[in-house]
């Protein structure tokens, strides 16, 4: 549990859906900042589609926004409907959004002059390292990081899931591995009086664990295709599936050249050191021993 | 030990090379089931014990909110606890005000603040020093103020038990002046339940917080936690509802709705859990059922012997049978030691989560459901090897005997 410190607050909302008819969107420019100007008499706030769909509401209709739950508060108009962006760290949480005013929010918030933070933008040239230390020089009360450092601390959620992603990919890959391992030393164990019939023919050793080894190959290529695809359907499912279930165009399953590759090695390099170990057992086992007599 | 016992074993160490492997893949699958279903049931059951540490089993928080996790206050607090501490079927209540204030000269510039009533508290547990003074309890307004820290509060700052420092609030950038400010003293040092391990923090009593943040939190607090006189879950639910109709101005939250919140947002991992331990159970059958299979296709005419010496059809299968139990148990009892290993190794992993309680778990080890998991995956190996077992008691005697001996 941590004391956040973003502009979140407890907002009551009671939706006036407005029965006036749909105004037009007022777009970005009903959010730019309004030092200098007079504010309107009925503000605007942009909410997030998913509150649009969920409440029913449009560019247009009225609502009421409050600081405190229990309160009248004001009534605003929402001038624009926008997407969130595909944030991890936000994935799960199912809360909805608005923009406001700066000065519309102080005010509902009774803060007066106050923000949590804000960005500071250093003319070209300017290293970032000085600004940042000549403003932390002068800091009473706050401190300033670079985007840089803020940004590495906010993704470190995200750097977590990779993290374990990895940790379970691993097992999952010893797993298999393994599976592939015993598959393919039975596969070639089972063709014992085949090769035995070779070896008595007059086949060298040395063909004979060849072919296996060039068999043994091209199963593990085209096993690896086929695990290709249904890894690529089942990272659609998932992604459909989770892509519902938290409302977003987040990307949970994907299937990248560098996957397919690293998938197709590894069992291409399991597959060859599977079959030139049965083979080479089978070869140095006398032919006749290898029939049963 | 029984013959078909002696007979099963003998089969399994034939091929010790391939036995070996197939005990390995049912170990790392059976390792992976046990994981999953840790993780499953884990994260609720942590956080269940978490919420219940000090017994409190209802939060009551700002209006829509979650407890901590917005900024919000409830103002008019003094009433609201007045009236939950009126009501016979509560047995506690604890009001809690968090905010974050300023530490003018200390390495770091600010400390998040718990406003508590120390007899009532259940934030903390005091693990060295002395607790903050009870409620009535009266100091001198000059008096330095007792505070108790958490532990990386005092590595980070420096400091030990004994010191004092300046807190303050109302912070003006442009004055460089600060509207309030209290000498504190580093009284004693808890492990607080709910913040992160690595977040400094420090607990000072509500009153004071209040006094500290001025007029406009001189009634307020973040949240306030309660405690059912009966524990069962119809008297907490009838409390909470108690609470919701009564508080307009705030939620109730019980510990389950609390537990299926959470579970709500950190659902990904146990869907993940879930798909990963099919996954597990799946490569476990394949495993023992294509060894099985492939054991007895070997070994037709020796099953077509033991047939035509008098065997009955029922041992043919029950001795098939043992082979992909032993198989399974044999791997069952390796992934259980391995699954404990990667859990730890896991949960490792994922308690780097930022803003993590430092007494929360992912993997929790819970003997039921471990058990099941892996009955599961006995019942799913030895059913994986059910069908070559009655392939095997079914191969027509004559002909496997003579394809044996023609080749």
């Amino acid at each position: 549990m941590t004391f956040r410190t973003c502009c979140r607050v407890a907002v009551a909302i009671a939706v006036v859906l407005s029965s006036a008819g749909s105004l037009a969107a007022q777009g970005d420019s009903a959010l730019s900042p309004t030092y200098g100007r007079v504010a309107p008499a009925q503000r605007g706030i942009a909410i997030d589609a998913r509150m649009a769909e969920d409440f029913g509401l449009r560019p247009g209709s009225r609502v009421r926004l409050s600081g405190s739950p229990g309160t009248f508060g004001d009534t605003v108009e929402v001038a624009a409907v926008f997407q969130r962006k595909a944030d991890p760290a936000e994935v799960a949480r199912r809360e909805y959004r608005i923009r406001t005013h700066l000065d519309h929010l102080q005010e509902l918030l009774g803060l007066d002059d106050r923000v949590d933070r804000f960005a500071v933008g250093v003319r070209a040239g300017v290293p970032v390292d000085s600004a940042v230390a000549r403003i932390n020089h002068v800091a009473f009360g706050f401190r300033a990081h670079k985007s840089g450092d803020v940004a590495v601390q906010s993704s470190r959620t995200f750097r977590v899931v990779e993290r374990f992603h990895r940790a379970i990919g691993l097992i999952t890959v010893v797993a298999s591995a393994v599976f592939l391992l015993c598959l393919l030393l039975l596969s070639v164990e089972e063709r014992r009086r085949d090769i035995a019939a070779l070896r008595l023919m007059g086949i060298s050793q040395g063909t004979i664990i060849r072919s296996i080894v060039i068999e043994a190959a091209v199963v593990s290529v085209i096993g690896s295709i086929i695990g290709a695809g249904i890894g690529w359907v089942s990272s659609l499912i998932v992604n459909a599936h989770f892509q519902q279930v938290y409302r977003t165009p987040l990307l949970f399953a994907l299937l990248t050249p560098e996957i397919f590759a690293f998938a197709t090695l590894t069992s291409l390099v399991l597959g060859i050191g599977a079959g030139a170990v049965a083979a080479w057992r089978l070869v140095r086992t006398p032919p006749l021993t290898l029939l049963g007599r | 030990m029984s013959m078909r016992t002696t007979l099963a074993l003998a089969t399994l160490r034939r091929h010790p090379a391939r036995t070996m492997l197939a005990v390995l893949g049912i170990a790392v699958a059976a390792a992976l089931l046990l994981d999953m279903v840790m993780l499953a049931t884990g994260m609720s059951e942590s956080f269940r014990s978490l919420l219940l540490t000090r017994g409190y089993q209802l939060r009551v928080s700002p209006k829509g909110t979650l407890p901590f996790d917005s900024e919000a206050t409830i103002d008019g607090a003094t009433a609201i606890v007045q009236a939950l501490r009126a009501n016979p079927d509560i047995k506690a209540v604890s009001p809690s005000l968090g905010t974050t204030l300023a530490l003018p000269g200390q390495t770091f510039p600010s400390v998040f603040t718990l406003g508590l009533e120390s007899d009532v508290q259940g934030d903390y547990v005091l693990e060295a020093g002395r607790d903050m003074p009870v409620t009535g309890d009266s100091l001198s307004p000059t008096a330095p103020l007792p505070a108790v820290v958490s532990k990386s509060f005092l590595v980070r700052s420096g400091r030990q038990l004994g010191d004092t420092l300046t807190v303050a609030a109302g912070i003006d950038a442009q004055l460089r002046t600060t509207a309030r400010s209290r000498l504190v003293v580093l009284s004693g040092e808890g492990r607080f339940f709910y913040v992160p391990a690595e977040t400094p923090v420090m607990a000072l009593p509500l009153r004071d917080v209040r006094t500290l943040l001025g007029a406009a939190y001189r009634d307020r607090m973040s949240l306030a936690m309660a405690e059912s006189r009966r524990g069962d879950s119809v008297s907490v639910e009838a409390v909470r509802a108690w609470i919701a109709a009564s508080q307009p101005r705030v939620t109730a939250i019980s510990t389950e709705t609390a537990i299926r919140q959470v579970e709500e947002r950190l659902s990904y991992f146990r869907q993940l859990a879930f798909v990963l331990g099919a996954i597990s159970l799946g490569i476990g059958f394949l495993l023992v059922a294509t060894l099985v299979t492939l054991s007895v296709n070997e070994r037709r005419g020796e099953i077509a012997v033991l047939r035509a010496i008098g065997t009955q059809k029922g041992g043919v299968l029950r001795q098939v049978f043992l082979e992909g139990l032993l198989l399974s148990s044999a791997g069952i009892a390796g992934g259980l030691l391995l699954g404990i290993v990667t859990a730890r190794w896991l949960n490792g992993i994922l308690r780097d989560f930022p803003g993590l309680p430092a007494a929360f778990d992912f993997f929790l080890w819970s003997p039921e459901a471990a058990w099941k998991s892996l009955a599961l995956l006995l019942i799913s190996g030895t059913l994986a090897g059910l069908l070559p077992a009655w392939r095997a008691a079914s191969i027509p005697i004559v002909r496997s005997l003579r394809e044996d001996a023609v080749g």
